[in-house]
Parts: C-alpha cells; sequence; structure tokens
C-alpha cells in the first residue's frame, strides 16, 4: 500500500460510529450520583440555590403581562374586562366573537387577539415569554432577539426569530401561520419549517407544519403541496410540486429536498438549482446528502432573494433567480 | 426538530430530557473518536460517558463562539488525552511489553462494514503504540495540525510530525503483510 493509497483508506473512514449498546442509562446514573453527593457536601450552597430558585418562581408568578380590551369584553381568568387588566402565568384570556385584546409581550413586543380566541400565558421569563394558542388567531409582533418568545399551538410551537405574524388554528390543530417580517421557525417534535416574510405554513393535527410557500403562490402549488405534505401525495404530489414552481418558490423545493425519499431527492435538487443555482461550495452531493452547512448555505441565498424581492415588491422588479433588479427597455 | 441552538439552551437550562437529545445526536461521532484515540472499545464506552458527565458539567461555559459540534469534540479530545495521562503509569505496570497477541485481543473493537480494507484499517489503527496513534488519529482523521496535536498531547511539534511518521510506516506495513 502506497501513502496514496493509505491516505484515500483513510479519508473513507466513517466520522461516526455508535457505540454497541446504550451509553445514556451510565451517564445518567452518574449525574444522578453526582448530584446526591453535591447536596451531600454542601448543604448550605444547595439550600442558597434552592431558595434562589423559590424566590424566582415566586417572582415569576407575580410577573404579568398588561392586556387592554380593544372591542367587547374579553374573559380574563373567570372575570370580564372592562378596560385593562393583567395576565398572570396560567391565566386564560378568552374572547368571544365580537370581542377582541391588546397584550403586552412583557418588554418585547404586543400581540393582538382576534374574535374567538382562547390563549394562556405559560411563561414570563426574560429569556423565555411563552403562550399557549387553544384555539383562535392571534397577530403578534415582536421585536427581540430570536428564540425568546414562543407560541403553541395544538399543532406545534411558532418560535420567533424576531419578526411579526399571523397564528390561527382550530382547537385540534388545523391552523396557518403567515409571517410579515422577519422569520418564525415552527416545529413539531423532529419536523420543522422556517417561514421568512411573505411566506405562509398550514398546520395539521399530529403531522405539523407543511412546507412553506410565498403568500402570492399559484394555486396548484399550494394544493400540491398540501397533497405533499398531508394527503399522503407521495412522489405523485412532490413531481406536481415541481412541474408548477417558479424560481421564487425555491424556499418551498429547499424543504421538499429536506422531506422527500433519498430516491426523489436528486429530481428535486436539480429542478431546485435549474430555478435557482447554489451558491458558490454547495455541490450537488453535499446537497443530496443534506450536509448541513450545504444547506444552510443555500437556505442563506434563497432567503436573501427572497427577502429582497419581498421588500422590494411594487417599488423594483427583482430577479427571483438572482436577486437583481430588472432593466426594462 | 429543536435546533442544535435551542437543544443546548434547554440542556444549559438543566433539561435532562434535552441533553439526552444532545447525546443521541453526537454519540456517534464522540463513541468514533474515544475508540480511535483509545483503541479500545471497553475504553471508549467509558470515555464516551466521561465526556457526555463533564459536557454536563461544562455546559454553562458554552457561549456559542464556535458550533457546539466543534466545542463538544475538543471536549471529548481532552477528556481521552486527560485520562491518558493520568492512567499512563497504571497501564505501564499492567501491560509492560506490548505483544502483538495481547495488543490485540486489547483492541478487540470490531467494526462491522462491506469494506474489508476499513476493517483492517481500524484494526491497525488500534494496534499502533499509543503516542503513534494519538497523533494519527488527531492529524489523519481529525484534522488537526501539529501545533494543536503538539499543545493538546504535551509533546513538540517536532515529536508529532516524528509520531505521525512512525504511524504512517507502521500501518503500511501491517496492511500489506
Amino acid at each position: 500500500m502506497n501513502e496514496h493509497e493509505l491516505d484515500r483508506a483513510v479519508s473513507r473512514l466513517p466520522k461516526s460510529i455508535e457505540p454497541p449498546r446504550d451509553l445514556w442509562p451510565g451517564i445518567a446514573a452518574r449525574l444522578r450520583r453526582r448530584a446526591r453527593r453535591t447536596w451531600y457536601w454542601v448543604p448550605l450552597a444547595a439550600a442558597a440555590v434552592l431558595a434562589i430558585v423559590m424566590i424566582g418562581r415566586t417572582m415569576e408568578t407575580h410577573r404579568a403581562w398588561d392586556v387592554t380590551s380593544l372591542a367587547g369584553r374579553p374573559l380574563l381568568g373567570d372575570k370580564r374586562l372592562t378596560a385593562s387588566g393583567r395576565l398572570r402565568v396560567g391565566d386564560w384570556l378568552q374572547t368571544d366573537d365580537s370581542s377582541r385584546a391588546l397584550v403586552a409581550v412583557g418588554r418585547i413586543g404586543e400581540i393582538e387577539v382576534k374574535p374567538g380566541t382562547r390563549l394562556q400565558l405559560v411563561a414570563a421569563r426574560d429569556n423565555d415569554h411563552r403562550l399557549a394558542l387553544a384555539r383562535g388567531a392571534i397577530d403578534a409582533t415582536v421585536d427581540a432577539v430570536p428564540r425568546i418568545f414562543y407560541v403553541e399551538t395544538p399543532a406545534g410551537t411558532a418560535i420567533d426569530l424576531g419578526c411579526a405574524y399571523t397564528l390561527e388554528t382550530d382547537s385540534i390543530g388545523n391552523g396557518r401561520l403567515h409571517v410579515t417580517k422577519g422569520e418564525v421557525e415552527f416545529a413539531t417534535g423532529p419536523r420543522s419549517s422556517r417561514v421568512p416574510l411573505g411566506a405562509v405554513i398550514q398546520t395539521r393535527p399530529a403531522i405539523g407544519p407543511g412546507i412553506p410557500y410565498v403568500d402570492d403562490a399559484p394555486l396548484p402549488l399550494v394544493r400540491a403541496l398540501v397533497a405533499f405534505d398531508f394527503e399522503k401525495g407521495g412522489a405523485r404530489a412532490a413531481r406536481n410540486v415541481l412541474a408548477v414552481a417558479r424560481a421564487q418558490d425555491a424556499l418551498s423545493l429547499w424543504h421538499l429536498l429536506q422531506r422527500v425519499d433519498a430516491s426523489l431527492r436528486p429530481m428535486v435538487y436539480d429542478r431546485l438549482a435549474a430555478l435557482l443555482p447554489p451558491p458558490p461550495g454547495v455541490t450537488r452531493a453535499r446537497a443530496l446528502a443534506l450536509e448541513p452547512r450545504a444547506l444552510e448555505g443555500y437556505w442563506t441565498k434563497i432567503h436573501s432573494i427572497h427577502f429582497r424581492r419581498i421588500i422590494l415588491k411594487g417599488v423594483r422588479d427583482v430577479d427571483p433567480r438572482t436577486g437583481t433588479t430588472r432593466q426594462h427597455e | 426538530m429543536p435546533s442544535p441552538d435551542d437543544l443546548v439552551a434547554r440542556a444549559q437550562a438543566g433539561d435532562q430530557t434535552a441533553f439526552r437529545e444532545l447525546y443521541r445526536q453526537h454519540a456517534g461521532r464522540v463513541y468514533a473518536l474515544c475508540l480511535r484515540l483509545t483503541g479500545n472499545a471497553g475504553d471508549a464506552e467509558e470515555r464516551t460517558q466521561d465526556v457526555f458527565v463533564r459536557l454536563w458539567d461544562k455546559l454553562s461555559s458554552f457561549r456559542g463562539e464556535s458550533a457546539f459540534s466543534s466545542w463538544l469534540h475538543r471536549l471529548a479530545v481532552n477528556v481521552v488525552l486527560n485520562e491518558r495521562r493520568t492512567t499512563k503509569r497504571r497501564e505501564q505496570r499492567v501491560m509492560p511489553t506490548e505483544d502483538p497477541e495481547d495488543v490485540g485481543a486489547q483492541h478487540a473493537a470490531p467494526v462491522h462494514d462491506s469494506s474489508g480494507l476499513r476493517i483492517d484499517l481500524e484494526q491497525a489503527i488500534a494496534e499502533l503504540p499509543n503516542g503513534a496513534r494519538e497523533v494519527f488519529v488527531l492529524f489523519a482523521i481529525e484534522g488537526y495540525g501539529h501545533a494543536d496535536i503538539a499543545a493538546l498531547v504535551g509533546i513538540a511539534e517536532g515529536t508529532s510530525k516524528a509520531q505521525l511518521f512512525r504511524a504512517r510506516q507502521l500501518l503500511r506495513e501491517k496492511l500489506d503483510a
């Protein structure tokens, strides 16, 4: 074996090898033992930590968000809201067909609660502002660092990445998210969708978020995506998506690439690359292998062109393949 | 799927479910590193557990300046090499000579693959002397430079280069045999 053959063989070694047995039980046991030992040897420190936690929890329960009635008399807890009140952790806020309310999201934003909505304040910490939207619709506007404002719905969780959006759901999780500023991630277990401004996703119970599409997407594309995501449309639906997709639908194809069976991935990638060529460094092989860095690189390009197109809509005509302004004769 | 940042943040806040998910996502990568650095499946399992226990302690110091996986990788290298340093003398007493047959038994770390060459190569790496194996794994498989390896292992850069040369020579001989 020469040097070159050795290098080639080494380069083919896998970076990851699964342990022959599950090592987690041993790790968990050691963490538990350490926790007990710490308590035994440092009771005062543990007591101090406990006291801080208790004080923190007490303070949290006293934290509350301001609520103002915009129309009618929303129900806050078990009381009708006449003008304004405080929504505390654990409290429910409910609007009927003719009432609306405005809720201050701590100091980072606000949500308008539309008629027919029921929501609960779940957490009001500086790093975790969390609501549960049981049903109805809200308009949220948040100006904060990503991932500190969450809205849980029956179909999954909307995670704010610095944005404004409208979120609606029925009581079992059939819903819709429309982002009007920034970006939102909607996650259900291992399935998640990234929804930039000017894009929409639908949600379904037990499935979670569908593939996002631009809010002016043609109806055949939306139908094909719904068939793929929620109606077990499989390869046929995926082909329908590819047949009607335009360059401005690249964000949908980027998600589709990660959700189709591996056998369909080349077809999706080739269509995506034809509509919006990948940036330097993103190769076909790396994208087909779903390498995170390749996917992230591609997303950055898709997102920046999409952003430019949406922001300049009505002002300049932006080429959805390149993001450059089109010159007209 | 929760993003890596989200999982790390939750684990930093003490969420063991998130920490278990981090374990699930990174165990294979950490175990592969431990297996190749130690050359022994049993030791690799122990070191993998050490790494994740250490990770639980150190998570609060992760500030996100680098990718979490890179940071964890560096932590794993340090855990394995520190353990190697502290047990070196004891190991020398237990196994004063490197009888190839004994070493082969110790290094039984079967890696199943359709490629016979890969299995041979894994076995050959496992059978390298400790110093040569550590340098080879860090340089040729994990992509560290000699300056980094020298700092991590506690040797001179020249020694690292010499160990690499020795490791490559030994590997070629073993694979040709």
